[in-house]
């Protein structure tokens, strides 16, 4: 009996931790991004269909994909080398920036 | 030499309606078949369990770029379980016509 619980405690401590994540800096991501504009576009609506748009997308999606870009969990040539130098405070900050552009990606719902 | 250059053109001319015919997707239809997707990429702020992040939105998305996703699930050189698994299913005209209903923005 007392494991199930020790083991529901950690996890909702692991969640709670994941939440309280320091959120990134939308103005340094502002200053980071220059290298991402020729694909991403300059507010992450890229115009060019094989690049995805960020605009609006979930903070800690961009932050998962960046990661696993530099983890090389994800494997794409172009975005490795520019994930590699990231740090996981850069990779916040991106994630805040593109995230908080307008006009961008919206959940379709049924 | 002659011939093969002329074989060559004709393969390549050949080629472009395959090109064409694959990014036409149907919206309408991608809709209809999109109710497999609903449970997770049609909840706002819906998160993914284990590691947990947010599911993407997809509304609004490039629909090449959504096709260049889940033929990377099918081809499973992009790692999610559920994903691939979904993925697996789909015929290329399938992708096509989620991506078209996907690339659309409204909610």
């Amino acid at each position: 009996m007392k494991k199930p619980s020790l083991a529901i405690a950690a996890a909702v401590l692991a969640l709670a931790l994941i939440d309280a994540r320091a959120a990134g800096s939308v103005d340094a991501g502002k200053q980071k991004s220059a290298p991402c504009q020729q694909c991403h576009g300059a507010d992450g609506n890229s115009t060019n269909a094989q690049f995805p748009r960020l605009a609006g997308q979930y903070p800690d999606y961009i932050a998962k994909a960046l990661s696993d870009y530099k983890s090389g969990d994800r494997k794409n040539p172009v975005m490795a080398p520019f994930a590699a130098g990231l740090s996981f405070e850069d990779i916040e900050d991106l994630a805040a920036w593109f995230s908080s552009r307008p006009n961008g990606l919206v959940v379709r719902h049924w | 030499m002659y011939r093969r250059i002329l074989l060559l053109t004709l393969l390549s001319f050949g080629c472009a309606p395959l090109a064409l015919a694959q990014s036409s997707g149907d919206p309408a239809a991608g809709e209809r078949k999109a109710s497999m997707c609903a449970g997770c990429h049609g909840i706002p702020g819906y998160r993914n369990a284990y590691p947990a992040y947010s599911v993407p939105k997809l509304g609004g998305q490039h629909a090449q770029y959504i096709v260049s996703a889940l033929k990377a699930y099918q081809g499973k050189s992009r790692a999610h379980p559920t994903m691939q698994a979904i993925a697996a299913g789909l015929s290329d005209q399938d992708m096509a016509d989620l991506a078209a209903y996907f690339a659309g923005t409204k909610p």
